[in-house]
Protein backbone atom coordinates (compact mmCIF):
# COMPACT_ATOMS: atom_id res chain seq x y z
CA UNK A 1 0.00 0.00 0.00
CA UNK A 2 1.32 3.40 -0.83
CA UNK A 3 0.42 6.65 0.79
CA UNK A 4 -0.09 9.07 -2.08
CA UNK A 5 -1.71 12.31 -3.02
CA UNK A 6 -3.88 12.16 -6.11
CA UNK A 7 -5.55 14.75 -8.22
CA UNK A 8 -8.51 14.61 -10.57
CA UNK A 9 -6.48 16.86 -12.85
CA UNK A 10 -4.21 14.74 -15.02
CA UNK A 11 -2.00 17.66 -15.92
CA UNK A 12 -2.38 16.86 -19.61
CA UNK A 13 -3.30 20.40 -20.65
CA UNK A 14 -0.19 21.92 -19.16
CA UNK A 15 1.89 19.08 -20.61
CA UNK A 16 0.67 19.87 -24.11
CA UNK A 17 1.05 23.62 -23.66
CA UNK A 18 4.58 23.13 -22.36
CA UNK A 19 5.53 21.40 -25.60
CA UNK A 20 3.70 23.89 -27.82
CA UNK A 21 5.27 26.88 -26.07
CA UNK A 22 8.61 25.10 -26.31
CA UNK A 23 8.37 24.85 -30.08
CA UNK A 24 7.16 28.44 -30.33
CA UNK A 25 10.08 29.57 -28.19
CA UNK A 26 12.59 27.82 -30.46
CA UNK A 27 11.22 29.84 -33.38
CA UNK A 28 11.25 33.06 -31.35
CA UNK A 29 14.77 32.38 -30.11
CA UNK A 30 16.16 31.94 -33.61
CA UNK A 31 14.67 35.28 -34.60
CA UNK A 32 15.85 36.88 -31.36
CA UNK A 33 19.45 35.76 -31.81
CA UNK A 34 19.55 36.83 -35.45
CA UNK A 35 18.11 40.27 -34.68
CA UNK A 36 20.34 40.87 -31.67
CA UNK A 37 23.58 39.71 -33.24
CA UNK A 38 23.62 40.30 -36.98
CA UNK A 39 25.73 43.30 -36.09
CA UNK A 40 27.54 43.88 -32.79
CA UNK A 41 25.50 47.05 -32.26
CA UNK A 42 22.12 45.67 -33.27
CA UNK A 43 21.28 44.52 -29.77
CA UNK A 44 23.40 46.85 -27.73
CA UNK A 45 22.55 50.43 -28.70
CA UNK A 46 19.54 52.51 -27.82
CA UNK A 47 19.10 53.57 -31.44
CA UNK A 48 18.80 50.02 -32.71
CA UNK A 49 16.24 49.11 -30.05
CA UNK A 50 14.33 52.34 -30.63
CA UNK A 51 14.09 51.84 -34.37
CA UNK A 52 12.74 48.32 -33.94
CA UNK A 53 10.22 49.47 -31.33
CA UNK A 54 8.71 51.99 -33.68
CA UNK A 55 6.63 49.22 -35.16
CA UNK A 56 3.70 48.25 -32.98
CA UNK A 57 3.65 44.73 -34.39
CA UNK A 58 7.25 44.29 -33.24
CA UNK A 59 6.28 45.28 -29.71
CA UNK A 60 3.41 42.82 -29.77
CA UNK A 61 5.72 40.01 -30.93
CA UNK A 62 8.25 40.93 -28.25
CA UNK A 63 5.62 40.93 -25.50
CA UNK A 64 4.23 37.57 -26.66
CA UNK A 65 7.79 36.23 -26.56
CA UNK A 66 8.07 37.40 -22.97
CA UNK A 67 4.77 35.87 -21.90
CA UNK A 68 5.48 32.55 -23.59
CA UNK A 69 8.96 32.35 -22.15
CA UNK A 70 7.72 33.16 -18.67
CA UNK A 71 4.97 30.56 -18.89
CA UNK A 72 7.24 27.82 -20.22
CA UNK A 73 9.97 28.51 -17.70
CA UNK A 74 7.77 28.83 -14.64
CA UNK A 75 5.69 25.80 -15.60
CA UNK A 76 8.99 23.92 -15.84
CA UNK A 77 10.02 25.08 -12.38
CA UNK A 78 6.64 24.04 -10.99
CA UNK A 79 7.08 20.61 -12.62
CA UNK A 80 10.38 20.18 -10.79
CA UNK A 81 8.65 20.86 -7.49
CA UNK A 82 5.82 18.48 -8.39
CA UNK A 83 8.37 15.67 -8.41
CA UNK A 84 8.71 16.01 -4.67
CA UNK A 85 5.98 15.00 -2.31
CA UNK A 86 5.35 18.47 -0.88
CA UNK A 87 2.86 19.02 1.86
CA UNK A 88 -0.11 21.25 0.97
CA UNK A 89 1.30 24.33 2.69
CA UNK A 90 4.58 23.88 0.83
CA UNK A 91 2.73 23.51 -2.46
CA UNK A 92 0.80 26.69 -1.84
CA UNK A 93 3.92 28.62 -0.84
CA UNK A 94 5.91 27.50 -3.88
CA UNK A 95 3.05 28.16 -6.29
CA UNK A 96 2.44 31.60 -4.84
CA UNK A 97 6.10 32.53 -5.16
CA UNK A 98 6.19 31.32 -8.74
CA UNK A 99 3.02 33.24 -9.63
CA UNK A 100 4.06 36.43 -7.87
CA UNK A 101 7.56 36.50 -9.36
CA UNK A 102 6.22 35.58 -12.78
CA UNK A 103 3.54 38.25 -12.83
CA UNK A 104 5.86 40.87 -11.35
CA UNK A 105 8.65 40.35 -13.85
CA UNK A 106 6.25 40.08 -16.78
CA UNK A 107 4.62 43.35 -15.70
CA UNK A 108 8.08 44.92 -15.42
CA UNK A 109 8.87 43.77 -18.94
CA UNK A 110 5.63 45.29 -20.20
CA UNK A 111 6.37 48.65 -18.58
CA UNK A 112 9.86 48.64 -20.05
CA UNK A 113 8.52 48.05 -23.56
CA UNK A 114 5.74 50.62 -23.13
CA UNK A 115 8.20 53.21 -21.86
CA UNK A 116 10.05 53.28 -25.19
CA UNK A 117 8.76 56.33 -27.05
CA UNK A 118 7.42 56.55 -30.54
CA UNK A 119 9.63 59.13 -32.23
CA UNK A 120 9.57 61.17 -35.35
CA UNK A 121 11.68 59.41 -37.97
CA UNK A 122 13.70 62.54 -38.70
CA UNK A 123 15.08 62.65 -35.17
CA UNK A 124 16.32 59.05 -35.51
CA UNK A 125 18.92 60.10 -38.01
CA UNK A 126 20.06 62.89 -35.73
CA UNK A 127 18.65 65.81 -37.77
CA UNK B 1 1.82 -19.09 2.28
CA UNK B 2 1.59 -16.20 4.65
CA UNK B 3 0.63 -16.79 8.25
CA UNK B 4 -1.86 -14.49 9.91
CA UNK B 5 0.98 -12.87 11.81
CA UNK B 6 2.83 -12.06 8.58
CA UNK B 7 -0.28 -10.59 6.99
CA UNK B 8 -0.80 -8.30 9.94
CA UNK B 9 2.88 -7.31 9.75
CA UNK B 10 2.62 -6.49 6.05
CA UNK B 11 -0.47 -4.36 6.49
CA UNK B 12 1.34 -2.34 9.12
CA UNK B 13 4.23 -1.60 6.71
CA UNK B 14 2.82 1.27 4.68
CA UNK B 15 5.51 2.23 2.18
CA UNK B 16 6.37 5.87 2.02
CA UNK B 17 9.23 7.03 -0.08
CA UNK B 18 12.17 8.51 1.71
CA UNK B 19 13.05 11.98 0.57
CA UNK B 20 15.73 12.63 3.14
CA UNK B 21 18.53 11.13 1.09
CA UNK B 22 17.25 12.05 -2.34
CA UNK B 23 20.47 13.53 -3.61
CA UNK B 24 22.53 10.50 -2.60
CA UNK B 25 19.82 8.20 -4.00
CA UNK B 26 19.82 9.99 -7.30
CA UNK B 27 23.60 10.05 -7.56
CA UNK B 28 23.80 6.31 -6.83
CA UNK B 29 21.81 5.35 -9.91
CA UNK B 30 23.85 4.14 -12.88
CA UNK B 31 23.42 6.85 -15.47
CA UNK B 32 23.21 6.33 -19.18
CA UNK B 33 22.81 8.94 -21.90
CA UNK B 34 19.07 9.39 -21.34
CA UNK B 35 19.56 10.13 -17.64
CA UNK B 36 22.16 12.73 -18.52
CA UNK B 37 19.78 14.28 -21.04
CA UNK B 38 17.08 14.51 -18.39
CA UNK B 39 19.21 16.04 -15.67
CA UNK B 40 20.98 18.45 -18.02
CA UNK B 41 17.64 19.55 -19.47
CA UNK B 42 16.45 20.32 -15.96
CA UNK B 43 19.66 22.15 -14.99
CA UNK B 44 19.76 24.24 -18.18
CA UNK B 45 16.06 25.00 -17.79
CA UNK B 46 16.56 26.35 -14.28
CA UNK B 47 19.53 28.39 -15.44
CA UNK B 48 17.52 29.84 -18.30
CA UNK B 49 14.52 30.92 -16.24
CA UNK B 50 16.94 32.51 -13.77
CA UNK B 51 18.58 34.26 -16.70
CA UNK B 52 15.21 35.51 -17.95
CA UNK B 53 14.68 37.38 -14.69
CA UNK B 54 18.20 38.80 -14.95
CA UNK B 55 17.58 39.77 -18.57
CA UNK B 56 14.46 41.77 -17.72
CA UNK B 57 16.36 43.53 -14.95
CA UNK B 58 19.32 44.29 -17.22
CA UNK B 59 17.07 45.87 -19.87
CA UNK B 60 15.37 48.20 -17.38
CA UNK B 61 17.74 51.10 -18.28
CA UNK B 62 15.63 51.39 -21.42
CA UNK B 63 13.12 53.29 -19.31
CA UNK B 64 15.78 55.89 -18.47
CA UNK B 65 16.66 56.84 -22.00
CA UNK B 66 19.59 56.66 -24.35
CA UNK B 67 22.48 57.61 -22.08
CA UNK B 68 21.69 55.16 -19.32
CA UNK B 69 21.02 52.29 -21.70
CA UNK B 70 24.12 52.83 -23.83
CA UNK B 71 26.28 53.06 -20.71
CA UNK B 72 24.90 49.78 -19.39
CA UNK B 73 25.41 48.11 -22.77
CA UNK B 74 29.04 49.27 -22.80
CA UNK B 75 29.44 47.18 -19.66
CA UNK B 76 27.86 44.18 -21.27
CA UNK B 77 30.05 44.22 -24.37
CA UNK B 78 33.31 43.81 -22.49
CA UNK B 79 35.08 40.49 -23.25
CA UNK B 80 34.23 39.02 -19.83
CA UNK B 81 30.51 39.45 -20.40
CA UNK B 82 30.79 38.26 -23.97
CA UNK B 83 32.29 34.98 -22.75
CA UNK B 84 29.41 34.65 -20.28
CA UNK B 85 27.00 35.30 -23.12
CA UNK B 86 28.71 32.59 -25.13
CA UNK B 87 28.23 30.06 -22.32
CA UNK B 88 24.60 31.16 -22.02
CA UNK B 89 24.25 30.28 -25.69
CA UNK B 90 25.53 26.78 -24.84
CA UNK B 91 22.75 26.41 -22.25
CA UNK B 92 20.15 27.72 -24.71
CA UNK B 93 21.40 25.35 -27.41
CA UNK B 94 21.29 22.27 -25.20
CA UNK B 95 17.84 23.01 -23.80
CA UNK B 96 16.38 23.86 -27.23
CA UNK B 97 17.90 20.94 -29.12
CA UNK B 98 17.05 18.42 -26.41
CA UNK B 99 13.57 19.93 -26.23
CA UNK B 100 13.12 19.42 -29.97
CA UNK B 101 14.29 15.84 -29.47
CA UNK B 102 11.68 15.36 -26.71
CA UNK B 103 8.92 16.68 -28.97
CA UNK B 104 10.04 14.37 -31.76
CA UNK B 105 10.06 11.40 -29.38
CA UNK B 106 6.65 12.34 -27.97
CA UNK B 107 4.81 13.28 -31.14
CA UNK B 108 6.68 12.15 -34.26
CA UNK B 109 7.28 8.49 -33.48
CA UNK B 110 10.83 9.31 -32.56
CA UNK B 111 11.25 6.74 -29.80
CA UNK B 112 12.83 4.45 -32.38
CA UNK B 113 15.67 6.92 -32.88
CA UNK B 114 15.94 8.63 -29.54
CA UNK B 115 19.61 7.76 -29.00
CA UNK B 116 20.80 8.79 -32.50
CA UNK B 117 18.72 11.95 -32.11
CA UNK B 118 20.49 12.67 -28.85
CA UNK B 119 23.90 12.24 -30.43
CA UNK B 120 22.82 14.37 -33.37
CA UNK B 121 21.63 17.16 -31.08
CA UNK B 122 25.02 17.15 -29.31
CA UNK B 123 26.86 17.33 -32.64
CA UNK B 124 24.64 20.11 -34.00
CA UNK B 125 24.89 21.92 -30.68
CA UNK B 126 28.68 21.83 -30.58
CA UNK B 127 28.94 22.98 -34.20
CA UNK B 128 26.58 25.92 -33.57
CA UNK B 129 28.33 26.78 -30.30
CA UNK B 130 31.74 26.94 -31.95
CA UNK B 131 30.28 28.86 -34.88
CA UNK B 132 28.82 31.45 -32.54
CA UNK B 133 32.14 31.71 -30.75
CA UNK B 134 33.83 32.35 -34.08
CA UNK B 135 31.27 35.09 -34.87
CA UNK B 136 31.42 36.74 -31.47
CA UNK B 137 35.18 36.74 -31.11
CA UNK B 138 36.13 37.24 -34.74
CA UNK B 139 38.19 40.32 -33.87
CA UNK B 140 40.19 38.56 -31.14
CA UNK B 141 40.71 35.52 -33.37
CA UNK B 142 41.98 37.81 -36.10
CA UNK B 143 44.47 39.38 -33.69
CA UNK B 144 45.69 36.01 -32.41
CA UNK B 145 46.19 34.49 -35.83
CA UNK B 146 48.12 37.41 -37.37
Amino acid sequence: MYKYRASKNSGSKSWVIQRITGIALVVFMIGHYILMHYHPDSGHTYEAVLSRMQYSWYRIIDLSFLVLGMYHGLNGVWNIFRDYNLKPWQNITVLSLILILGIAFTAWGFTIIFSIPYVDTLSLSGN
Amino acid sequence: MQTIDNQVENKKKIKTYDQKEWIKENLSYKKDSGSWAWILHRITGLALIGYLFLHIYSLSPLTEGKAAFDAKMQQFTTPFFMVLEWFLFAFVLFHALNGIRIVIVDWADGAKYHKPLYRLSWIVGIILFLGMGFLMFSYEIGVLTK
